[in-house]
């Protein structure tokens, strides 16, 4: 399975005014509930879990997230694509006592354990790409959106 | 005596960055011809199974202390100095 598979227009937020994460994680779990895809556990577990344990990554200059949450909660795959108006804050994966402003978020909604590989491996071959982090940033059109990240994937692949 | 070592790979939930790392991890240890298997756990999970294991592999921060070695490799996620945690791992396991 790769990238493509998991995108829907449904679950696309692009240039979307938030104050905070927690903005975010209502706006994409209310979303997801709606069509079937969570349960209503999702919205307290993704921000339970980003207390505990948070996604923001601190790249090369810029910064992304990865919030996702325990299996249990997710009926259906899919990964939710989110760029902020402006840049959000997430604390860092390596050290939560720091933060990250991240430009984009991609809300991993996964439910079984140890397989996904080769899409996992293409979102974060992909989210170390600055100049592709730049151009999905600058994406404004959602159908173009998933085309660009499935012709991203498919030139990671070879 | 070259016994069998054993790395947990953890991460938050034991779903997402882990499996990245355990395919990593896995590939590390195969190119290098080392004796050890690999496991994927979620963090809540390394203190009850440290015993018998030789090291633990996080993506995350670790919520306590351990009594074996651990090594903090969200740089596999974020590609920041990832040649540097294969050299830190296959130390710990040589």
């Amino acid at each position: 399975m790769n990238i493509e598979e998991f995108l829907s227009e449904d679950f696309i937020w692009l240039n979307e005014p938030v104050k905070s994460q927690l903005d975010v994680f209502e706006k994409v779990s209310a979303k997801c509930q709606d069509k079937g895809f969570v349960s209503e556990e999702f919205l307290e577990k993704i921000k339970e879990r980003e207390k505990v344990f948070p996604t923001g990554l601190q790249l090369d200059g810029y910064g992304v997230a990865i919030p996702h949450t325990d299996p249990e909660c997710v009926n259906k795959q899919f990964i939710a694509v989110f760029t902020p108006e402006e840049d959000v804050s997430f604390k860092r994966m390596d050290d939560s006592t720091a933060e990250v402003k991240v430009k984009i978020i991609f809300v991993l909604g996964l439910n079984q354990p140890h397989s996904q590989l080769a899409m996992l491996q293409e979102l974060m071959v992909l989210l170390q790409d600055k100049e592709a982090v730049e151009n999905l940033r600058k994406t404004t059109d959602k159908k173009q959106m998933i085309e660009y990240l499935s012709d991203l994937s498919k030139q990671k692949q070879r | 005596m070259n016994t069998k070592k054993k790395v947990l790979v953890a991460c938050g939930t034991g779903i997402a960055t882990s499996t990245v790392v355990v395919e990593r991890v896995e590939r590390l240890i195969k190119e290098n011809g080392i004796n050890a298997e690999v496991e994927q756990i979620k963090i809540s999970e390394a203190k009850g199974k440290q015993e018998g294991a030789d090291l633990i592999v996080s993506t995350t921060m670790l919520p306590t202390t351990y009594n074996i070695p651990t090594i903090i490799a969200t740089g596999y996620i974020s590609g920041i100095n990832a040649e540097q945690l294969d050299e830190k791992i296959l130390s710990e396991l040589r």
